[in-house]
This record gives C-alpha cells, structure tokens and sequence, in this order.
C-alpha cells in the first residue's frame, strides 16, 4: 500500500462532512447523463427489437402518386410469403356542418401484416371495414372522432364515399413510420374508395407494399436488389433494421443534445466541485505544511490528496450512475406507455459507462488546479497562518488540465454522433462561462464603484460591500446559476417570438389555406369561385406533379447532392410557360412563352447554389415511373418562408405534357372567412383537400413547443445543480457571516438589520445573474430566430423578468437557509472563539 | 459623589461545556465610576474577558444584574443590547475583528451609520486621519498590517463617541513598538472623549496606567 494512500485514508477518517455539495454536484451530472443514456438505449433497443412491427413489414417498397406496376408487383410477390399494400394520402373526412383535414389509410385484408390494431370497442380490423348497414365501415383516431363529433355508428364522408364509423382506433401498429402527418388517422378498405373520387391520376397519394420475408432474408442483398431494379422508377426502400429512421434520427439527436446538456450541468456542479476541494484543502493547509516539514515531498503531498478526491469522485460516480439507472428503470412502465413508438428500458451499461467517464474526467478537471496548488505550500505557512491554497499551480498542471478539456470536448462529440452539434454546445458552455465570468468580475467592479453611493444606508452598503469586496461570492453565484438562467432566457425568448409570429404575422404574410388535389377540369371553376368571393384577398395556383431527382448530369444525384432535402425525397415540380409577375431570375434566362422543344428546366437559386448546380447541367427526374431529363436554362429566387408557393424545380410546359397532374391553390383571406370557404370548396369539390396552414403550423408550434419544453428541463436540471452549488457556497461562506453578524451586531446592528444586509445581498446577486442570462438568452435568441429562423426578434420582457425573479428567489432560498445561525449565535461565542 | 457609569450586582455566568456546565463568573460585584480607567488582570481563565463582555453585553449574564448607564443589561433582548452598544459603547479585540469585505473606512462608518449619524463618513474620515490612517483609507483589513488593523478597530471604537470603551487585550496581537503606539493612542482618545476605559490586560505596565486595577482569579475578585 503506497504511503499517499495510507495517509489519505487516515485523513478521511473524518467522514465526508464537508463533501455533500462535492457528491451531490458529481452524483447529479453523472445521474442526469446516465438516465438520459438508458432511455436513449431504451428507445433504441425498442425500435431495433420491433422494427418489424413499426415497419408493418420485414421491408417495404413506398412509391409516390402511383401504385406498383405489374413487374413491381412480381418482384414483391417472389421475395415475400406475404404481403399488404396500403394506401396513405390526405383527405377531409366531412359530416353535415363540420369537416377537418384528416390522414387516410386505405388497407386491403392483410393489415396489418405484423402486430395488432387495438380498437375501442375490441372487434377485429376485418369486421371494423366490412360494409355495416349499408355503408362501408372505418375506423378513426379517438382525436378525429372527438373533432367531428362522432359516435360509433355515425357515417361521414371522405371524397364523394360515405362510410360508417365502427370504432376507434386506440393503438396503430404502424404509426411510427409514417412520420410527420397533418391530420388524425382514418382507416378503410382500399376497395371502398372506388367511387370516391380520390385517388384520381395525378391526386397526391403514396403507396406502400408491405412484405414478410422467408425466415433467414438477407435484407441487405434484399434492398440492393430492389434499388438496383427499381430506385429509377421512384421505388424506395425501408426494412425492419432501421424502421422508423425519422424517430430514430430525432431520438439520437434529443439524446445527444440532452447529454450535452447533462455536460453542461456537470460544469456547473464543477463551480460546486472545485469550491468544496479549495475549501478542504484550505484547511487542511497546516496538515501540508506540518508533513512537509516532517519531509514530505510536494509530489507525495499531490498524490495524498488526489487519492482522497479519486475515492470521494468515485463514490459520487458510483451515486450518479445508480441514479442514473434506476430512475428510468422504476419510470420504465410509465415512459413505455406515454410513447407513440415503442421502448425496451433496461440497464444499458454502455450508458453508465459512458456517464461515470465524463464525471471521472468533470471531476479530474475542476480539482486538478486545487490539488497541483498543494505542492507549493510552504513549512512557513504553519508560522505565517493564512491559507497556501492561491495562486497560480506549475505550467505542466495547466498543460494537463487543457489536454483533460479537449480530451472530454473530443469524446462528447465522437459519441453525440453529430460533432456539429456538440461542438457547437460545447463551444457555447464554454463561451457563455466565460461570458458569465467575466460579468461576474465586472460586476464586483461596479459594486466597488457603487459603494460610495450607498453612503448612510448601512444595510444595503454592507451588501454592495460584500459583493465588490474580497471573499465575494459573485463569481460562484453566477456562474452556477447563470447557465442553466441563460438556456431558459433563451427558451423563453424563441418560444414567445415563434408564438407572436404565428399569431400576428402569419395571417397578414401567409395564405389561409393549401388546397391541394384539385383535377385539372375543376381549376377553372375553382378559380371562379375564389375571385368572386369578396372575402378572398389573393389566389395563387401552379400544376403539380411529384418526381424525385434521380440523376444530376447522369451520376446518381446522392453521389452529387450527399443527403441534400432537395434529393433526399420526392418534391413536388410544376411547368409553367413565363415566369410569373414576383419572379426574379437571378441567374440565365427563362424560355420564351411558346417555347416547345428540349426540357429545361428554372431551379430555386439558394437550393441550386448548395448542391453545386450551374446553368447547363441535366437533371433527370423520375415522374411517376418515368424518366425526364432537362437542362437547366436558368435560376430563380424562391421565398419558402411565407407558405405560399414554391417550387425547387419549374420545367417549360411541354416537357411535362400529358404527365397526369393535379393543381394546388393557395388562398389568402382572413380568419372570420375561412369557415364558409371551407364548406364551400369541400361540398362543390368533395376530392379537394384543404390545408388550413394554421392547422398546419399549430401542429410544427406543438412540435417545437415539445422540443422547448425537453430543452427547458434540461436546463432546469443544470439550475438545479446550479442551486445545489449555491447551497454549497452559502454553507461554506456560513462561518464567515456569523463572524460578520457578531462584529455588527457589536457595533450596535439589529437581527433585522442584519438579515436585510444579507438577504439584499443574496438578491442583488441573484438579480445579477438572471440580468446577466436575460442578456445572454436574448443574444441568443435574437440569433437563433434571426439567423436560423429567418424571422424577426422583439424582447419579450415578461419571461425576462420570471428569469430575474428566479434568479433572486434561488439565491434568497439559498442565502437566507443558513443565515438563520449567523442571527441566533451569541456575539461573545463567536468572538472568544476566534481571540 | 460617585457616578457609577457601570455596576454589577452578584454577576454570574455559566456555560455548557462538554463534561458540563461551566461556571465562569461567581458572582461579580463591581462598580465603575465615570470618566475611571479601569485594568482588568488576572491569570489565564480567570474570566477577565467574560466579564468584559458581560459588561459590554456581548454575553448574557446567566444570574446577578448589570447596569450599564443606568440601563439593566440584563432586562434586555439581542437587539436592545445591539441599540444600547450602538449608543453608548465601543470594543477593541485582541484579534481587530474588522470586516473583510469592507474598506477601512467603511469599518469605521459602519457604527456611525448603524446610529443613522447623517455625516458618518466624514466622521470616519477624521477619525481615520486621528489615528495616522488618513491615507489608507481605501484599504481592506487584508491589505493592512496587524498594528493598522488595530488602529482601524480604534477608529472605529472611538468614532460614535461612546461613553465606555471596552478593549480586550488590544495589543495582546501586537509586537512591543506597535502594542505601545495602540496603547498611547488608546489613552489619548479616551482622554480626549472624557470616557470610561475598562481593559482588560495581562501587561502590568499597562495595568499601571489604569486608575484602578481589578484582579480576577477563577471567576471571582481576588
């Protein structure tokens, strides 16, 4: 047993009394990462595990606007036992005096080929969509049935076809891999739309061919196969090893960001870690100085204490990883059913790993500087008293400590898997602690300015005093709450511009309606309609077909483009035969208005430039199974941002001929009119669906309102660290404020008086920090919906001031829970104690 | 005619120690006339101190009575003894006792502005400049030698005025050259102000200045 070891373990003889900020900092960081590890695992696991059950298949073939043709269909019966096709496309579902957008799948009698619907009341799927009084049946979302005003029984309508709902649609096996959907789910029969009128050539609809597979399918050789016949025509592929790569992607992306986050809160809880070493070995300076004098050298002196903090570092760890674990283990129940998609939680030691290595390295990082300070405490220090904690440690120790914080930076964001991401967290902790610092220190230099100011009100002066004066507690107090203050300034900022801008700007910027679906014979009437409606303020209508860009100058366009939103799916494409009035070609010329020979093509100018395009390349684009190829003759400006319409791609009229296609229409009027348009268009037209784009951007709102609330917790956590610090440095500066209380209450200071001193100081510093992080948040808000978002920035001072009032009331809680001794303690105690 | 500024009647106090309670005085009774220097002497605990602040209110006296000016300290909460202090009495430590996060001079404003005096800092300023501080005004306790803490402490003392001084080995931290200055400068502002001076003190020399010398021995007068 080495002579370090033996001494660290006599020197925590004394128990960890003075650790609990230390353990509690490390053990929460560590538990946070943890947790937020074994659920990311969890739903992982749970999506690998049932992928099959979310595919709805072993694999799938989805094609857009049309179904398989005979040699699809030949392949998909040759490599599967068995297998179902469905059809998924929007529609209104439309009763008397009501109707609402509604997502429809249309099935045939193999669905689902895996899993189980569950419906209310409990019938199977066959006997749900069989025909019931006369009437096809349905069933629906409990949501849709709730909007309609539905009972089991009633009938509505979808298109031109009324069918008879049967039940509820409690649990869709399926769902998950639908992605991001407008309207609640409907399901029926394929076979009872016949006379519906949807799915017309041209409507918007995909198709989806759902296969099981002989036991042992290579998937991989599977999928080669049918890209390679297929990947041309617009087939694309999905099998059960990456079902549901939306979820997937969104579910590793939150992890990630929440376990940077979890970083985040371990540099605060480092604040809390590095104040509780100081402070240990503050005391523990004339242990130092004695066993140095006895011989002891400073670098033995180094390694009896870093083995103390590796026992106490480990036993928090060890805290932190249980909590970690257990948490998400005893919620798993809970967090399983709450999810649309399904879960398997259970231990996941690549998590904890994960977790105890960055509280191993957090913990390495804040103590390094305390403990390297240790080998430069003098013998003289047991004469000359005072502390030989201070000052700067040798430069190897600083060298050590840099290459501890990019090792920890590295690792965060090789396993994030999206290095962007984590370095740009990372960048930012690290620049807003730096920020947080350096207002900390400013701040300590305008409260010594202030001082003079506050002349003859002694409460208030000996608050400013203590915090521009030596031992102030400004530097902790508001690095530790700071961060976690700014991230919910910033949350509170984006979501309340995101929220005025739906509310004011978008009625006056953006069409009340998409109607999409609208056959070629029906434009002109629909037209008509529009114009002769005083309430209509603007119509706007193109044709529209879908196609996906295959080729770009003859090389597979993802071998161009990378992973491109351009390329990455279908994207809708209309021709025209002049430019339009708000065009600007930016770049080329458009063909004249009776041009008519080879394809050509106007790209969007921003799109163009990111994927590298430039006038004179040929882009093929597969339409509805067939290939187009076109040169493109110019570029254009498109706005996507106002929801009107906008297409990447615009082809001369000719190139397009007799392609089947639809038109959409975008129409501008204000709220109080849309109801009647509604109606209107759904009754005259029952084949036209209408999007209501406030719909529609309620729906983004409550997803980004989602991803606003998950970010708001994980900030709370780094607060609540934060305040666990603040706890830690109230504790640790305790004995300092009965002293002080003692020496005032001597020269004639009241408790009252007293108490007023130190809660205005506690306020005036939790003040500071929450006008330190308004400041922050609103930068950061202002660049995030100014340079991400596009849109307008205006201060939002009500979340502002919850984040000043929060900031004083945790450093009030904080502050005032131990000021109650510094008040009851006698003076003559105190005193005596310290002659 | 005596004027009793200070009397104590059967003073007792007694504290909880480990092995139980502990009797630090046994029984006091003294009176200090106005204007008196009085010299506190005895051998280690022997309750000089204690007695020091059962004068100064400081400690609560667990039986007897102590008047101060007139007042029973005794009758007194924490905060009427806090009022009282404010009014009527400055303490010097051996160890200063100023406050880290404060100028000098804010240590020495501090009591004026705790009585509401409107011209606090200037007072403090003068009372600084009195005791040869004028130019480290700014300065906080850290940045001061022992000596200059203790003039800060005297200052400080001096500067509401008071009525009884109460110092408590003031040089008992002091090298002989600095514990001189702070005594000459101690007897000086007492002289000047007409107060009362109780000292407590193991320096015979120092005792020698007083009027009148009291010796404790094991909590009572010897």
């Amino acid at each position: 047993m080495s002579l370090a070891y033996r001494i660290a373990r006599r020197e925590l003889r004394g128990g960890i009394r003075g650790f609990r900020v230390f353990l509690a900092c490390l053990a929460l960081g560590v538990a946070a990462i943890a947790g937020v590890g074994t659920l990311r695992a969890g739903i992982q696991s749970g999506l690998a595990d049932q992928g099959a059950i979310i595919l709805g298949g072993d694999a799938e073939m989805r094609f857009t606007y049309r179904a398989a043709d005979a040699t699809e269909l030949a392949h998909i019966a040759a490599i599967s036992t068995t297998h179902s096709e469905v059809y998924d496309f929007r529609s209104m579902a439309v009763i008397d005096g009501d109707e609402t957008l509604t997502q429809v799948k249309a099935v045939d009698a193999a669905w689902p080929l895996t899993g189980a619907a569950v419906l209310e009341p409990a019938i199977p799927v066959a006997q749900a969509l069989a025909e019931t009084g006369g009437l096809p049946g349905a069933i629906m979302d409990p949501v849709l049935i709730e909007r309609l005003g539905l009972t089991v029984g009633d009938s509505f309508r979808l298109g031109t076809q009324d069918f008879r709902l049967t039940a509820a649609l409690i649990r869709e096996p399926d769902s998950a891999s639908a992605g991001f959907t407008l309207g609640p789910r409907s399901v029926v029969r394929t076979s009872a739309l016949a006379n519906s009128g949807l799915l017309a050539p041209g409507a918007l609809f995909e198709t989806r061919y759902r296969m099981t597979l002989p036991a042992g399918a290579d998937l991989a050789a599977l999928e080669t196969e049918a890209e390679t016949k297929f990947r041309d025509k617009g087939m694309r592929w999905t099998d059960s090893r990456n079902a549901a790569p939306g979820i997937e992607r969104f579910v590793g992306q939150i992890g990630s960001f929440l376990v940077l986050v979890g970083l985040a809160g371990l540099a605060v809880g480092g604040v809390g870690i590095s104040a509780a070493i100081r402070s240990y070995l503050d005391g523990k300076t004339a242990t130092i100085a004695t066993l140095k004098t006895l011989g002891a050298s400073g670098g033995l002196i180094f390694r009896t204490y870093l083995v103390q903090t590796a026992i106490l570092a480990a036993l928090g760890i060890a805290i932190g990883v249980a909590l970690g674990a257990a948490i998400p283990l005893l919620a798993a129940p809970l967090i399983e059913s709450s999810l649309p998609f399904p879960a398997d939680i259970r231990l996941s030691p690549m998590a904890l790993i994960e977790a105890a290595f960055y509280g191993a390295l957090s913990a390495l990082i804040f103590t390094l500087i305390p403990l390297a300070r240790t080998e430069t405490i003098r013998p003289a220090a047991l004469y000359r008293g005072g502390t030989g904690t201070r000052g700067w440690p040798r430069k190897r120790w600083l060298a050590a400590l840099a290459a501890l914080a990019t090792l920890l930076i590295v690792t965060a964001t090789l396993a994030s898997g999206i290095p962007e991401l984590a370095l740009g967290t990372a960048g930012g902790i690290l620049a807003a602690l730096a920020v947080l610092a350096l207002s900390a220190t400013a701040l300590r230099a305008l409260a010594r300015r202030l001082a003079r100011h506050t002349r003859g009100r002694p409460a208030l002066r000996a608050a400013i005093a203590a915090i521009g004066g030596p031992q102030s507690d400004a530097i902790p107090v508001i690095l530790s709450l700071g961060l976690g203050l700014s991230v919910l300034a910033a949350v509170g900022q984006i979501d309340w511009n995101l929220r005025r801008a739906i509310a004011t700007d978008l009625p006056t910027r953006a069409p009340a309606f998409f109607f999409v679906d609208i056959q070629p014979d029906q434009i002109g009437p629909f037209l008509d309609r529009m114009t002769a409606d005083p309430a209509v303020t603007e119509t706007e209508t193109a044709p529209m077909l879908r196609g996906v860009i295959t080729r770009i100058n003859g090389r597979p366009a993802r071998e161009v483009a990378g992973d491109h939103w351009v390329v990455r799916g279908d994207r809708g494409i209309t021709y025209a035969a002049t430019p339009g009035e708000k065009t600007r070609i930016t770049e080329g010329q458009f063909w004249p208005e009776d041009y008519s020979g080879d394809a050509q093509i106007s790209f969007a100018a921003e799109e163009g430039a990111e994927l590298g395009l430039k006038l004179g390349d040929r882009i093929t684009t597969n339409i509805l199974g067939r290939d187009i190829t076109a040169t493109i003759t110019s570029f254009r400006e498109v706005d996507f941002s106002n929801a009107g319409i906008g297409f990447v791609m615009t082809l001369n009229p000719s190139a397009l001929a007799g392609a089947p296609h639809t038109h959409i229409a975008t129409v501008y009027a204000p709220p109080e009119a849309e109801a009647a348009i509604l109606k209107d268009v759904t009754k005259t037209w029952p084949n036209i669906t209408a999007i209501r784009i406030r719909e529609a951007v309620d729906r983004v709102a409550e997803a980004l309102s989602a991803i606003a609330t998950a970010t708001a917790w994980a900030a709370a956590g780094t607060l609540l660290t934060g305040f666990i610090v603040l706890i830690g440095a109230a504790a640790a500066g305790e004995r300092a404020r009965i002293y002080e209380a003692a020496i005032l209450k001597t020269l004639g200071a009241t408790r009252a008086r007293i108490l007023a001193s130190f809660a205005l100081r506690a306020a005036l510093l939790g003040a500071a920090a929450g006008l330190v992080a308004v400041v922050a948040g609103g930068i950061a808000g202002w660049a995030v919906l100014t340079f991400v978002m596009e849109g307008d920035y205006v201060f939002e001072p009500l979340s502002a001031l919850g984040i000043v009032l929060g900031g004083i009331l945790a450093t009030l809680l904080a502050g005032l829970a131990f000021a109650g001794r510094s008040l009851a303690v006698p003076p003559a105690q105190v005193l005596r104690a310290q002659e | 005619m005596p004027d009793p500024v200070l009397s104590l009647t059967d003073a007792r106090l007694t504290l909880a120690g480990n092995a139980g309670p502990v009797d630090i005085l046994r029984g006091i009774s003294l009176a200090v006339n106005r204007g008196e220097t009085v010299g506190l002497v005895g051998p280690s605990g022997s309750g000089k101190s204690s007695l020091l602040m059962l004068m100064g209110g400081l400690e609560r006296a667990t039986g007897g009575q102590v008047l101060a000016l007139g007042q029973d300290l005794t009758a007194m909460d924490e905060d009427g003894l806090a009022r009282f202090r404010r009014q009527n009495m400055g303490v010097v430590f051996q160890s200063f006792h100023l406050i880290p996060t404060m100028t000098a001079l804010e240590n020495v404003a501090i009591p004026l502005e705790l009585a509401g005096v409107p011209d606090a800092f200037d007072r403090a300023q003068a009372e600084l400049q009195a005791v040869g501080l004028g130019h480290r005004t700014d300065h906080y306790p850290s940045q001061l030698s022992g000596g200059e803490q203790q003039r800060v402490a005297l200052a400080r003392a001096a500067a509401p005025r008071p009525a009884l001084f109460l110092a408590d080995e003031p040089t008992g931290n002091l090298d002989g050259v600095n514990g001189q200055a702070i005594m000459d400068l101690l007897f000086s502002l007492r002289d000047r102000h007409g107060a009362t001076l109780i000292l407590v003190t193991h320096a015979p020399e120092l005792a020698e200045r007083c009027d009148r010398v009291i010796r404790l021995a094991d909590g009572k007068l010897a």
